[in-house]
């Protein structure tokens, strides 16, 4: 029964995402009507229906949501799209589910298709769930953030090349610009709890392989990254264009920890390759 | 028979058409006067910047001939309008007026409510004038009938046309362009001041579009009191000259208009004032010829410069993609034309109708009253008014068919006039009044017959 429940949620989770991401792209391109408007209404339906299926199926699984970076995935994915769902009834950021939604859809069916990971005891810690929930938390804003960077780049584009036709339902640039900036502002204390558990945890369980060195040097550099985007905003009026581009550039790094998590896991997974 | 007199934007120039337009407080005058016109049944006065038209019901009441009578009321019209031109007779005018009678007169008020003869295509106040003319036409007493149905119908021609084309869509001026692209980088414009360099005329129309709804207006000049005057009209504030780079730190929408022929904002004045601006958004709408900011202002971060030529390209996109729909709008014209000219023939064979169902009803009630006074005057009254009933239901069951069929060959738009003469002979029928209104209209039915509001 709970199976078949948890595969019912998934189901309507997925079915959800993918009409809000089919509506999200026919509306960049014009092409939605007043159909368009149910794309962010359908990422704030997906929502209620994601935390079950993740509470459903760890029960299945007998896994904390928060540990072991398939579910990871899910939860960051989730978090975005109800961070997104709040904040777009304040700002004008509907566009940001153009990316949102099919990252969600893309994480929830990659949370289902890699299998669960059995942590070591060694690696458990009473900092993991600190740790694990204030990075999910962070890149679900990140997320958001990355989203209005590219969309304020679009918009910012068509606006320098003088173009007047298409892509008309972006938001204006300024709005954009503010979204990213506030998303990015309150993303960066969670990415900084994040590190310093993390630095504290790996201390503690003595990690130093490639991977893990790797990791926290990515985590450290997004870190910096992010840090000082806001820092040149605050005291130079970097704005626009440059914090754009530092924001893509410092989701992709923590992006890059995630993919290191992940490959790990894989090749960790019992069943998969040592 | 609907007919239409009068002149546009394409037949008259402004200096012939503010002769001839009627504010809101001479309209009543020359409704009136025209409604007092014996050739006339109806009369709606429709007076706008671009066109004075006269639309007429020809009277169908004279004893003229019918050509006759349309002739005698679109002559009507043409001394009206005359007279209130100032001019002696309709000849000074007669250049510049133009007729439309019967079906073009109707397909005209829909076209132009639709917007499609306006001289800007798809504009969306005209709609509301026409309204504005029906309603006083209707407060005048002038509209009535046949003539009020096909005003009422050419406001749902506009609506159809406004939400099944996309012709009221695009920007098509370069004020609503600036307003538009305003929108592109701010959203709204209320927590944004809006400068204006210049206080000429053009500057004094951009401030109306896009100082409406600006958190601060202010206007710099080269002469001070030049500005100060136009700040008065605008309730803005008037700023000095040589306060300039100052005020470019504060604003973020600048339109600039002087009659400057060199750069009156510069690249290096910008990059200055972004500096103090921390990076906030500038935008400039340079509207002047020669131009007042340096082009190269455009390539600096969050700055963005649009000038009169990348503006009239966007005008000039947005009427084409106008004029792409004018196709669409121009079918669900002819439909509705094609419906509204099915109900009017169907008003012709109305009296010969209305004749065979009052014979028809004349000769059974009579034939009853009769029964009921002899062989059947013992029936309670109840029984009387069921026979009563039963008679009704009887003349309208057996007349159903021919009327069906008498308004099916009117509406088909085949001369039902030879059969409704054939139905006149047969029943021996005489010739009554003016059709009264249908109590089977195909119009009627419609729940968008409503006035839009």
């Amino acid at each position: 029964m709970t199976l078949e429940l948890a595969n019912l949620l998934f189901g309507a989770t997925a079915a959800v995402y993918f009409a809000a991401s089919v509506l999200f792209v026919a509306d960049l391109l014009g092409r939605a009507g007043t159909l368009a408007r149910w794309a962010p209404r359908l990422v704030a339906i997906g929502v209620p229906l994601h935390a079950a299926h993740i509470a459903v199926w760890s029960v299945v699984l007998h896994v904390c949501p928060v540990e072991g970076i398939h579910f990871a995935l899910s939860v960051a994915a989730m978090l975005a799209c109800l961070t997104y769902a709040v904040a777009r009834l304040r700002y004008r950021v509907d566009v940001v589910g153009a990316f949102v939604a099919p990252q969600a859809l893309a994480f929830l069916l990659a949370s289902r298709f890699v299998g669960p990971v059995d942590y070591e005891p060694r690696l458990r810690s009473a900092l993991l769930p600190f740790h694990v929930i204030s990075n999910l938390i962070g890149i679900a804003l990140f997320t958001l953030a990355f989203a209005a960077a590219v969309a304020y780049l679009l918009q910012e584009r068509r606006l320098k090349h003088k173009q007047f036709a298409g892509f008309e339902h972006l938001p204006p640039v300024d709005a954009l610009d503010r979204a990213e900036h506030r998303f990015l502002v309150a993303g960066f204390p969670l990415l900084t709890i994040g590190i310093l558990t993390g630095t504290i945890w790996s201390r503690e369980i003595e990690a130093g392989g490639t991977a893990a060195i790797a990791r926290a040097a990515l985590s450290y550099a997004s870190w910096a990254l992010i840090g000082g985007v806001l820092l040149l905003r605050a005291a130079a009026g970097w704005r626009g264009r440059r914090a754009a581009f530092g924001t893509i550039l410092g989701f992709g790094l923590t992006l890059l920890v995630l993919v290191i998590y992940l490959v790990r896991s894989l090749l960790t997974a019992p069943g998969g390759p040592a | 028979m609907i007919v239409v007199v009068g002149l546009s934007y394409r037949t008259a120039p402004v200096e012939v058409r503010e002769r001839l337009a009627a504010g809101a407080d001479a309209l009543p005058v020359v409704l009136a006067r025209l409604a007092a016109r014996t050739e006339l049944a109806e009369v709606l006065f429709l007076s706008t910047c671009n066109r004075v038209e006269v639309f007429g019901l020809v009277h169908p009441a004279t004893s003229a001939r019918g050509d006759d009578r349309v002739e005698a009321a679109l002559r009507a019209i043409r001394e009206e309008l005359a007279r209130q031109a100032g001019a002696g007779s309709g000849d000074d005018l007669a250049a510049y007026l133009y007729d439309k009678r019967g079906d073009q007169a109707i397909e005209h008020v829909f076209r132009v409510a639709a917007s499609l003869d306006s001289m800007v295509l798809g504009e969306p106040q005209i709609l509301g004038q026409v309204k504005d003319a029906y309603e006083a036409a209707v407060a005048a007493g002038a509209l009535k009938g046949t003539l009020s149905r096909c005003v009422s119908r050419a406001f749902t021609v506009a609506k159809r046309v406004r939400t099944e084309t996309a012709i009221g869509t695009g920007t098509v001026s370069i004020s609503s362009v600036a307003v538009d692209l305003a929108g592109r980088i701010f959203g709204g414009l209320s927590d944004h001041a809006v400068l204006l360099l210049g206080a000429g005329e053009m500057a004094e129309a951009a401030a109306r579009s896009l100082g409406e709804g600006a958190s601060a207006l202010r206007i710099c000049n080269r002469s001070f009191d030049r500005a100060a005057a136009l700040a008065r009209d605008l309730h803005a504030a008037a700023v000095p000259w040589d306060g300039l780079e100052a005020e470019l730190v504060q604003a973020d929408v600048v339109v600039a208009s002087t009659a400057s022929n060199a750069y009156v904002v510069t690249r290096d004045m910008v990059r200055r004032a972004m500096k103090q601006r921390k990076g906030r958004t500038l935008f400039f709408v340079d509207i002047a010829v020669p131009r007042n900011v340096e082009p190269s202002v455009h390539t600096i971060d969050n700055v963005y410069v649009f000038n009169v030529d990348d503006l009239e390209q966007e005008v000039a996109r947005g009427m084409k993609a106008r004029q792409s729909e004018v196709g669409a709008a121009e079918k669900i014209v002819a439909e509705e034309l094609a419906r509204f000219l099915a109900w009017t023939r169907g008003l012709e064979v109305q009296p010969t109708v209305v004749a065979m169902r009052a014979k028809a009803r004349a000769v059974l009630f009579s034939e009853l009253e009769r029964s009921l006074a002899g062989r059947l005057k013992h029936l309670a009254d109840g029984d009387r008014a069921a026979l009563e009933q039963m008679l009704e239901s009887a003349v309208g069951k057996l007349l159903h068919t021919p009327t069906t069929r008498l308004k099916e060959r009117a509406a088909d738009g085949e001369d039902a006039r030879e059969l409704a003469a054939a139905v006149r002979f047969l029943f021996d029928l005489q010739e009554l009044g003016g059709p009264p209104r249908s109590e089977e209209d195909p119009l009627e039915s419609e729940s968008d017959e409503r006035l839009p509001n």
